[in-house]
């Protein structure tokens, strides 16, 4: 008897497990898995994707960028006017709201700006230094004076680290308990944050566009695994991934359940090369590396064709973006004549990979076997990703895969960082040409788009012929979404606009 | 009851251990290459937003001077504040030790529910057809490794038949354990495999001894030789392995929280090395630690009480 109620006891509670708790999400929230989880509220304290990729819903900025990526539209600033000598900028706010219902004023954004600017939190005090000084007339009018004419200001008022936080909010909270569960200013708020698990969003019914936003929530989800992370997709789990490896691509766009969605993006792979490092300061020696590069094999094994070769610093489709710069064919056989007059025979140099990053293990074999062809010998070595970030800055490697995607949408971010010569030597290439060095410091303060275009045009050819580091391809985002998930798109930027997103 | 003496000294020698284990955990993550404030900043770092962070979270100090505050903290009832996350390290953890919790004690209930009957199984039928089929399940067993194992079990379970959820933790009770079903199952089963071979063997060696004659020579029936004699002297050795294992489970849940998503320790840890997030580091691994040695020292009670000969 005691055998057969625990026969049944154990049946049923097997029974439960599997049947019972099947729940469907809410209706009208969006889960969407990612690799990783937020690590902060707090918009000046991260440089992470991952984090910026929320803020862009949890909060507003005064200026936004539109869904193409390369123009800026009024957000919390309804409007503004910039003074003849490109020095004084003056915006007009909207009448909108936080998510407590306080009203948005010129207070709080000339409160965020300064935060971003001054706070030792900030990590992007750099980029706002420019601001000299700012004054609020009146609750709705934000006057901010610059220290000299920049081109790229606007747009960087665009980045979610200048998100619109609240001053009240802030000073009564502390910067812990804002980071954790902020007020919010833009179409989502932060009902719960569980570390290391989800963030989950709820509408804010405050949000000056609350009609255009349809979900009820949102949920982002830490699912790292890549293999799992499809499977919850494909099982109907979540509702849709970003972060799709290239090598699913093909497999989920035969699900009928899924759509797949390669949305452009500003992001280029590229080899960056130490310049300091013997040979490869020599023009003809660098030149040689990109001629023994073929770039389409390469796009070709590591995307399954879904990149493209690039042919510029600047990405395909981006702002001033010169769609006729030169690639170089592969051609070892010119390689070896180029060595040949720089007076260089048995180069062989080091590739610094990152260990576990499948793709760049990847490419570094295929640089191997591409670079034989010149009669180059290329060793690889694979460390932790942190220690090859070491390495890098310490120009303790002779080539090496690296990325970068935008976060504003004007070049000058970018270009300062590869070519300006600033602190970190040219993306730790140590290129340096002076001519390009003065003319991005020049395209920085041209305010004629026509004039500034051709000044962009120009670097983007110098660089090429320099051969700063060798262009290897653009990749697009790749998300996946259940086929009722409706408008779920990410701009070039990677912001997501789940104001516009709907689940049927 | 001298017998039970340990338990009150043996604590006191554990203290240094733990001592011991702080200096190894403390110097061996400060070896490692890499620098917490320049993944934190990524490409865009600055020298002086660099220098910033690192005097915000005390790494610009000589490195004995860091050890010395991470022991003071520690004496303090604190293990710092998270370079990564912004808060202190012990909610984070305390925030985490419930799944990771629920997974070794669901693994090692599953593993003693699989290993079990497979022993009994195999020692009854010793050189049999079964014995050999229970040998192969269990060297198959171990050389599945948990990240293929895992994902097999969820394109199989989740996916094909839909009976269990693919990733994640889940809120109420009954949905945790559902949740928490497939990932126990995926350490259980290699775990088994290591278990069940000892249990066999000491159920082979339990069989023949006296104790088991004797009760035969009384007349009971082989069940009951088998419930009463058997089974509870040969399940000693076998708890003892689990303990040993405890390390191994651990590092087993590591990667099953990865691959299922379970936000637990494992998980912690994992990004907290990728991103040199020290403080947490330290703190993840002496918690690990102190569990191991825990267990251990659990172990050893059991033992005692199960066994009247044993003196420690």
């Amino acid at each position: 008897m005691n055998r057969k109620i625990f026969f049944l006891a154990a049946t049923t509670a097997l029974a439960a497990l599997t049947f019972g708790t099947s729940v469907a999400e809410a209706a009208g929230v969006l889960t969407i898995g990612r690799r990783e989880d937020s690590s902060t509220f707090d918009p000046i304290a991260t440089a992470q994707n991952i984090d910026f990729w929320v803020f862009a819903n949890v909060y507003d900025v005064l200026v936004r960028v539109d869904k193409t990526g390369t123009k800026l539209e009024p957000g919390l600033a309804e409007s503004w006017t910039v003074s003849p000598d490109n020095l004084t900028y003056t915006f007009k706010m909207r009448d909108a709201k936080f998510s407590d219902g306080s009203p948005i004023t010129s207070e709080d954004a000339k409160y965020s700006l300064t935060r971003i600017r001054d706070d030792k939190l900030s990590l992007w005090s750099d980029s706002y230094k420019i601001v000299a000084d700012m004054a609020t007339p009146d609750a709705q009018t934000l006057v901010v004076k610059l220290k000299s004419p920049s081109a790229p200001f606007l747009s960087t008022l665009a980045m979610p680290g200048a998100s619109i936080i609240s001053k009240k909010g802030m000073e009564t909270m502390g910067e812990e308990a804002y980071a954790q569960k902020p007020i919010a200013s833009g179409a989502f708020m932060v009902k719960d944050w569980i570390r290391g698990d989800r963030v989950i969003l709820e509408k804010n019914p405050n949000f000056w566009q609350a009609d255009r936003v349809k979900l009820d929530g949102v949920e982002w989800i830490s699912i790292p695994d890549d293999n799992t992370r499809m499977l919850d997709v494909q099982a109907g789990q979540i509702d849709a991934a970003i972060f799709v490896p290239f090598s699913r691509v093909q497999q989920l766009e035969a699900d009928p359940n899924l759509n797949v969605l390669l949305e452009p993006s500003t992001r280029e792979d590229s080899l960056l090369i130490n310049h300091s490092h013997g040979d490869l300061g020599k023009q003809k020696v660098r030149e040689a590396i990109d001629d023994a590069t073929d770039k389409k094999a390469i796009v070709d094994a590591v995307t399954f064709g879904i990149g493209t070769v690039a042919n510029s610093y600047i990405p395909k489709g981006a702002l001033y973006y010169n769609a006729d710069n030169a690639v170089r064919p592969y051609d070892p056989e010119k390689a070896k004549t180029l060595l040949k007059e720089a007076g260089v025979s048995n180069l062989t140099l080091t590739y610094l990979a990152q260990a576990g990053d499948e793709v760049d293990e990847q490419v570094g074999v295929l640089l191997q076997q591409q670079f034989a062809k010149a009669g180059i010998t290329l060793n690889i070595r694979k460390v932790d990703p942190s220690q090859q970030w070491g390495m890098l800055v310490d120009g303790d490697y002779d080539v090496a895969k690296a990325y970068w995607t935008n976060d504003i949408l004007d070049p000058d971010q970018k270009t300062t960082f590869v070519l300006g010569n600033d602190s970190n030597m040219n993306y730790m290439t140590r290129y340096n040409n002076p001519a390009v060095t003065k003319l991005v410091a020049k395209a920085r303060v041209e305010m004629d788009p026509k004039k500034r275009e051709t000044m962009y045009v120009e670097l983007q050819k110098q660089a090429k012929a320099d051969v700063n580091w060798v262009d290897l391809y653009y990749s697009p985002y790749i998300n996946v979404a259940r086929k009722n998930v409706k408008d779920f798109f990410q701009n070039p930027l990677g912001r997501f606009f789940l104001e516009d997103t709907d689940k049927e | 009851m001298h017998r039970y003496r340990f338990v009150f000294y043996r604590p006191l020698q554990l203290l240094p251990v733990l001592v011991g284990i702080s200096i190894i955990t403390f110097v061996l993550v400060h070896s490692i290459p890499g620098d917490p404030a320049r993944i934190l900043l990524g490409t865009r770092a600055t020298p002086e937003a660099l220098a910033n962070i690192r005097a915000q979270f005390g790494l610009d100090e000589p490195i004995w001077v860091q050890y010395f505050d991470f022991v003071k903290n520690l004496f303090h009832g604190e293990m710092g504040r998270s370079i990564l996350y912004k808060v202190d390290v012990i909610g984070l953890i305390l925030g985490r030790l419930e799944p990771t919790l629920v997974l070794v004690f669901g693994s090692v209930i599953l593993s003693l529910i699989i290993t079990i009957p497979l022993a009994t199984l195999a020692a009854g039928h010793r050189g049999g057809a079964i014995d050999h089929a229970v040998r192969m399940i269990s060297t198959g067993g171990l050389g599945m490794p948990a990240f293929w194992l895992g994902i097999m079990l969820i394109i199989l379970f989740s996916v094909k038949l839909g009976l269990f959820p693919v990733s994640g933790y889940g809120q109420s009770v009954a949905d945790k354990l559902h949740h928490m079903v497939l990932p126990c199952l995926t350490i259980a089963l290699s775990l088994s495999a290591v278990l069940t071979r000892s249990l066999r063997a000491s159920l082979l060696a339990e069989m023949e001894s006296d104790a088991a004659m004797a009760a035969r020579a009384r007349g009971l029936p082989e069940h009951i030789v088998f419930r009463r004699h058997v089974l509870p002297n040969s399940l000693i050795p076998t708890l003892n392995l689990l303990a040993v294992n405890i390390g191994w489970l651990i590092s087993g849940t590591v990667v099953v929280e990865s691959v299922f998503a379970i936000p637990g320790m494992g998980q912690l840890l994992i990004r907290a090395i990728f991103t040199r997030d020290y403080m947490v580091v330290q703190g993840v691994a002496m918690l690990f630690a102190l569990a191991s040695v825990l267990t251990n020292f659990l172990a050893d009670i059991l033992t005692v009480v199960l066994d009247p000969r044993v003196t420690l």
